[in-house]
């Protein structure tokens, strides 16, 4: 019986696996396919025509008659790892962007000026551009004073916009959408989209935090401060913690403190060093520590306390916003307070914060604007039982809607994904387009290696190839290959702070680091960099980097004009570098500031030698440097599997060791590599805990340095952290022939638009007293002052040695015989002209055919 | 029996609940993975708004209690927040889970009977040279680890076949869709069915032939060729029944680990399987993911060993297990 009951319980064991299997085997919900529409749900016969390709095309907008193309087009590509969902609302990386790349569309797009040298702003989803009725919603309730324009815009969008089942598309659609968007308890992950960047619109950051309270740090919630704050602002001297939103005091990182130091280790520091014998004592510390400045203040001991700390501090330049936190609790706030309208069917009123208008508010028109299918969408939303909110939208063919130029057909999640032409959109019947989609299907495959990826191209299975540096050297003969520069400007980034080096040295007896604190030091690291060898080693499709911004980065997007074109960015860079103006000119070293340019390596051991005893000397002199420690210099890599990391880390050290070779530093250099540091990096090099990083820049922001100077200038993305910008002054002529001076900061923020308080400068090079208002921003109107001045700040930042610039971002690519470019010359925006303009050479049983004859296996 | 299958359950219940407890706590006392975002900026904030949302900031002690009652007792494994963002995990699971047990069905289903029949060849050709080759050939599969001949495998049959032959060979990876009986499925997952079997089939005719080679220099063996049976009955009927008794568990831990997946050969043959997953979980801090991962394959492994352990009673039923 016994022996029976055992059998019995081991069978259901086992039979209880198998049924857990089983159900996995039958329970496949990603891997669906949908069928086109049935065309019965609109008319079968239509009238339309035939384009110069031979396609028919229906003249009826909406109309479900498949396209019928002269032939299947496949563009076949791949990912190294699939999107798991491409909700508008929630995606957040560029994989997951992928699909809506095909199926959404904006008000606005990029296309081709006229003879596809650059790009153009065009409607889209709208009928025109955007008009100006900003003085039909003057009043409190939009905050908007009588005399303002472009706080508010109308736009009229099409009424031939349906989604891929024939549900039409109208301006409540938007509305309704960005409701969910900007639903407080979904806290999507792109809810910002529509209160952040340069469109942010009225009350909708409000609606969406409504209820929470956020913690921000003092100088990056106020820009300026003053006793009113004191009630609002909290002063804290612990680490970051989870409760206060992760929020750091910029002063833990300017003054190097690590993590492990808590408040109290903290306050004892500071008791035993630069504070020592002031008011400030660790315990007076422990009873201010998360206190308002209004609580201190009005206690005679915590203020005394405060204002030792204060006057210490303020003695660097700094002010109380950067010892304190700001917490802040948004009321709850309704829909109707939000900016956006629809005013009519197809029409929609966007009110935002702030003036924006011309290129920069059509260019944020060009996104998805969060467009839902509101029934698919809603169906999705859910509660579980955790209270978590969660929705299913965008995570599989059922679950999501196009109405761009291409419909999901596939998705088999880390497998295939397949779209194909989406007959309900209604470019297809635009007469204009022809010519234009000719790809009928793309699909998208997994290959996770790169040996793989590049094997399926070589048999015809991919129609294009990124090359990574060892395949660049096989094919850079090939006639297919293609290459691409890219935006971003890589670094050499250093942190050169004083006493966070001091602290270092106290823990390490013979070694040193504060010499990198001297300019000269810098400097040299810099001429002795010998970059075209640097970019051969690591990067052989990039090019040598000698500014903060490369070729790419365009200054005028209205007129197309890149800021390297510009005058006053070319002086720049030839004063940085050291070429006079007397140098060119007709019979002189140059004849044009472009063969200046041109002249310039970064490369001058000599002058580089010369500089490191410089800095010896200096070093020994200011008693920094006792002149016969070791300098270590610690640099920080995400990791040490990476080719670029590894090489390039060994490629410094070798640099750098020849280099001082012969001078007063000549054995005393030495290198550590902190691979570890992953993500965490750039907090590394804030906090001192690495010397140097190599390989960072930023990205995006390619129509906007005016923007992007703000990465070098301001505290929340500055990698030099102890470089304290609000002090450093900088005098700039502007174009009324007045000299004025401010901080590196304020200029930056005044290129943004905000008004700044600027000293006047008399012609003895001092301040006179006088004080104005100064904005240079999009709506200042002097847009060549504009650039003079980023130019300015450019080299300022450039002058301080603390981010070298080394090689600029490029790509290369090979391009299958299947398909051509619509565009030889990469544009802005378009590319070489996408699946937009795409053409094909073989139809898809053609190019089989074509592959099989080859013997399956293609040469490029 | 009965007694001694019910107290290693719950023996294997208590096990379960102590190592899932302590990989809870270690895992959540690991700091949070930092935003991929500039801290004061709204996308910053936001994603510390969800991780709050998710109960991230919450006490250990609370989120254990929520793990206990909505994740173990519950089911809900919850979403996960950094590999499948906004996904049902155990959806995920589920759905990555056949294309790794077909795969390593159908490689049982070969490797088991070829590894068996390769000991069993070398056994009874003990020390000729079909025995030295087969030996030889187990040591080298045995030696090289799986990832290098996974690779080679790939090379020779699905880069270089394609150019031997002017136009055929092997996919570079396995077909999509869940037509997973179809002839055109079958051809695509050979590459690696080849990758995953190498060492199965080595193992096992290893481990066959040495049992083998023992049983077959017993006494009864002389005893029953001595009563008439011809050799091949003789090896049959009594010497690979009895040299079965160490083997058999073997084959069924093969079969256990049919739901586990290849992380290397997964990749390398882009099957969409549970291979990469468990290392993931961690690697990105998928906390749910990290814990259904975790819980799965701990139980799975309980279970099979007590399986293992009664497969011993079924096979040799002179064996008892618990009984005094």
């Amino acid at each position: 019986m016994k022996r029976i009951l055992s059998l019995t319980l081991a069978l259901i064991m086992v039979l209880s696996c198998v049924a857990v299997l089983a159900s996995c085997v039958d329970d496949t919900p990603e891997t669906t396919t949908t069928t086109t529409p049935s065309t019965e749900q609109k008319p079968v016969e239509c009238p339309g025509h035939v384009d110069a390709d031979g396609d028919f095309l229906c003249d009826t907008p909406g109309c479900m008659t498949p396209v019928k193309k002269a032939g299947n087009y496949t563009y076949n590509t791949y990912m190294t790892e699939f999107p798991s969902m491409w909700n508008p609302h929630d995606y957040e990386t560029a994989t997951e962007g992928e699909i809506l790349g095909y199926t959404t569309l904006g008000f606005y797009t990029f296309d081709y000026n006229e003879d596809r040298t650059g790009f153009v702003v065009v409607p889209e989803m709208a009928t025109q551009m955007p008009v100006d009725v900003t003085a039909e919603y003057v009043g409190d309730v939009w905050g908007i004073d009588e005399e303002e324009t472009a706080r508010a815009w109308k736009i009229s969008i099409r009424d031939d916009i349906y989604w891929e089942n024939g549900d039409h598309i109208t301006a409540y659609d938007f509305v309704e959408s960005a409701k969910r968007l900007l639903d407080p308890t979904a806290i999507n992950h792109r809810a910002d989209s529509l209160y952040s960047g340069d469109m942010k619109i009225v009350g909708a950051k409000e609606y969406f935090y409504g209820g929470r309270s956020v913690t921000a740090q003092g100088n990056s919630a106020f820009s300026s401060y003053s006793e009113d704050l004191d009630s609002v602002l909290v002063f804290r001297l612990a680490p970051a913690s989870p409760e206060t939103d992760n929020q750091e005091i910029y002063f833990r990182g300017w003054y190097g403190f690590p993590a492990s130091y808590d408040a109290a280790k903290t306050a004892a520091y500071l008791e035993g060093g630069d504070l020592a014998g002031t008011a400030f004592t660790a315990a007076v510390a422990a009873k201010m520590e998360g206190k308002t400045l209004a609580e201190i203040k009005a206690d005679p001991e915590m203020k005394a306390a405060w204002d030792a700390l204060n006057n210490w501090f303020a003695g660097y330049g700094a002010n109380p916003l950067y010892l304190t936190l700001n917490k802040a609790t948004y009321e709850v706030t309704t829909w109707d307070t939000v900016g956006l309208l629809a005013v009519s069917e197809y029409e929609l009123v966007i009110i935002i914060e702030d003036e924006l208008s011309g290129f920069y508010l059509n260019y944020s028109l060009t996104g998805d604007f969060g467009l839902v299918h509101i029934p698919t969408y809603d169906a999705c939303a859910g509660v579980d039982d955790n209270g978590i909110y969660k929705n299913t939208y965008g995570t599989s063919v059922e679950n999501f809607m196009s109405y761009g130029p291409y419909k999901l057909n596939y998705f088999e999640l880390d497998k295939k994904i397949e779209l194909v032409t989406n007959p309900m959109w209604y470019g297809y019947s635009d007469a204009s387009r022809a010519g234009q989609y000719m790809t009928t299907r793309i699909v998208y495959d997994c290959y996770e290696l790169p040996e793989t990826a590049m094997e399926a191209f070589l048999q015809g299975k991919l129609d294009s190839k990124g090359l990574d540096s060892d395949y660049i050297t096989q094919y850079t003969g090939s006639e297919r290959i293609y290459y691409t520069d890219g935006a971003s400007t890589w670094f050499i980034a250093l942190n050169p702070n004083e006493s966070a080096f001091a602290n270092w040295e106290k823990d390490n007896a013979g070694y040193d680091k504060s010499i990198i604190t001297i300019k000269e030091f810098r400097m040299a690291l810099s001429f002795s960099l010998d970059r075209q060898n640097f970019i051969n080693t690591l990067d052989p499709t990039g090019s040598i980097a000698y500014g903060l911004f490369n070729n790419m980065i365009c200054s005028n997007p209205d007129l197309g004009v890149m800021y390297r074109e510009e005058e006053a960015a070319k002086d720049a860079l030839l004063a940085f570098w050291g070429i006079s103006q007397d140098q060119i000119g007709p019979g002189k070293w140059f004849a044009t500031k472009d063969d200046a340019i041109e002249s310039i390596t970064g490369y001058n051991l000599e002058g580089a030698k010369n500089l490191f005893n410089q800095a010896y000397d200096k070093a020994v002199e200011a008693g920094i440097y006792n002149g016969t420690d070791k300098i270590l210099i610690n640099i920080g890599t995400p990791n040490n599997t990476s080719k670029f990391y590894s090489r390039g880390y060994t490629f410094l050290v070798n640099c750098w060791t020849e280099a001082v070779q012969g001078t007063k530093l000549q054995g005393l250099l030495e290198f550590t590599n902190d691979s570890t540091l992953g993500d965490a990096f750039s907090d590394a090099l804030k906090a001192n805990t690495v010397d140097m990083l190599f390989g960072v820049g930023w990205s995006g922001s390619q129509l906007n340095p005016y923007g992007l100077i703000g990465a070098y200038t301001e505290d929340d993305y500055r990698y030099d952290a102890a470089w304290n910008t609000s002090a450093e002054y900088m005098d700039f002529v502007a174009d009324n022939g007045t000299t004025y001076r401010a901080s590196v900061l304020d200029w930056s923020y005044s290129l943004g638009g905000e008004t700044i308080e600027v000293q006047v400068v008399g012609e003895d090079g001092k301040v006179t007293g006088d004080v104005e208002d100064y904005s240079c921003g999009t709506n200042a109107n002097r847009p060549e002052e504009r650039i003079r001045l980023l130019a300015a700040i450019e080299k300022r930042v450039l002058e301080q040695y603390d981010m070298i610039p080394t090689h600029n971002q490029s790509s290369a690519s090979l391009l299958g015989y299947q398909v051509e470019y619509g565009n030889q010359e990469y544009v802005y925006g378009l590319g070489r002209g996408g699946l937009q303009y795409m053409t094909y050479n073989y139809t898809d049983e053609a190019w089989d055919a074509y592959v099989a004859e080859q013997g399956g296996v293609l040469a490029y | 029996m009965f007694k001694y299958v019910l107290k290693r359950l719950v023996l294997m219940l208590c096990v379960f609940f102590i190592i899932i407890s302590m990989c809870f706590i270690l895992v959540k006392l690991l700091p949070n993975e930092p935003p991929a975002a500039q801290p004061g900026t709204d996308t910053y904030r936001i994603i510390m708004m969800r991780r709050e949302a998710l109960g991230y900031n919450k006490p250990l002690i609370e989120q254990y209690w929520r793990f206990i009652t909505h994740t173990l007792l519950g089911g809900n494994w919850g979403l996960s927040e950094k590999m499948y963002i906004g996904r049902e995990v155990w959806d995920v699971f589920l759905t990555k889970l056949p294309p790794t047990m077909l795969v390593n069905i159908y490689t049982m289903l070969i490797a088991v009977p070829i590894g068996l029949l390769f000991g069993i060849y070398a056994a009874l050709k003990k020390n000729k040279w079909q025995d030295h080759l087969i030996s030889t050939g187990v040591m080298i599969f045995i030696s090289v680890p799986g990832y290098v001949y996974c690779f080679l495998i790939q090379y020779i049959l699905c880069h270089q076949l394609i150019r031997w032959t002017g136009g055929w060979g092997f996919p570079l990876t396995m077909m999509s869709g869940n037509d997973y009986f179809s002839w055109e499925m079958f051809v695509s997952i050979i590459p690696p069915i080849l990758a995953l079997g190498m060492g199965t089939i080595a193992g096992l005719a290893r481990y066959t032939r040495a049992e083998l080679c023992e049983v077959l220099t017993q006494e009864y063996m002389l005893l029953a060729r001595t009563k008439g049976l011809t050799r091949g009955q003789a090896t049959v009927r009594h010497a690979l029944r009895n040299s079965m008794v160490p083997i058999f568990p073997m084959i069924l831990g093969e079969f256990i680990g049919i739901i586990g997946g290849s992380l290397i050969v997964e990749q390398t043959f882009g099957i969409p399987g549970v291979g990469p997953l468990y290392l993931e979980s961690i690697n990105t801090r998928d906390y749910n993911f990290y814990l259904l991962m975790n819980s799965f394959y701990t139980l799975i492994g309980l279970a099979s060993g007590i399986i293992v352990d009664l497969s011993y009673g079924f096979v040799d039923p002179r064996i008892r297990m618990g009984e005094r």
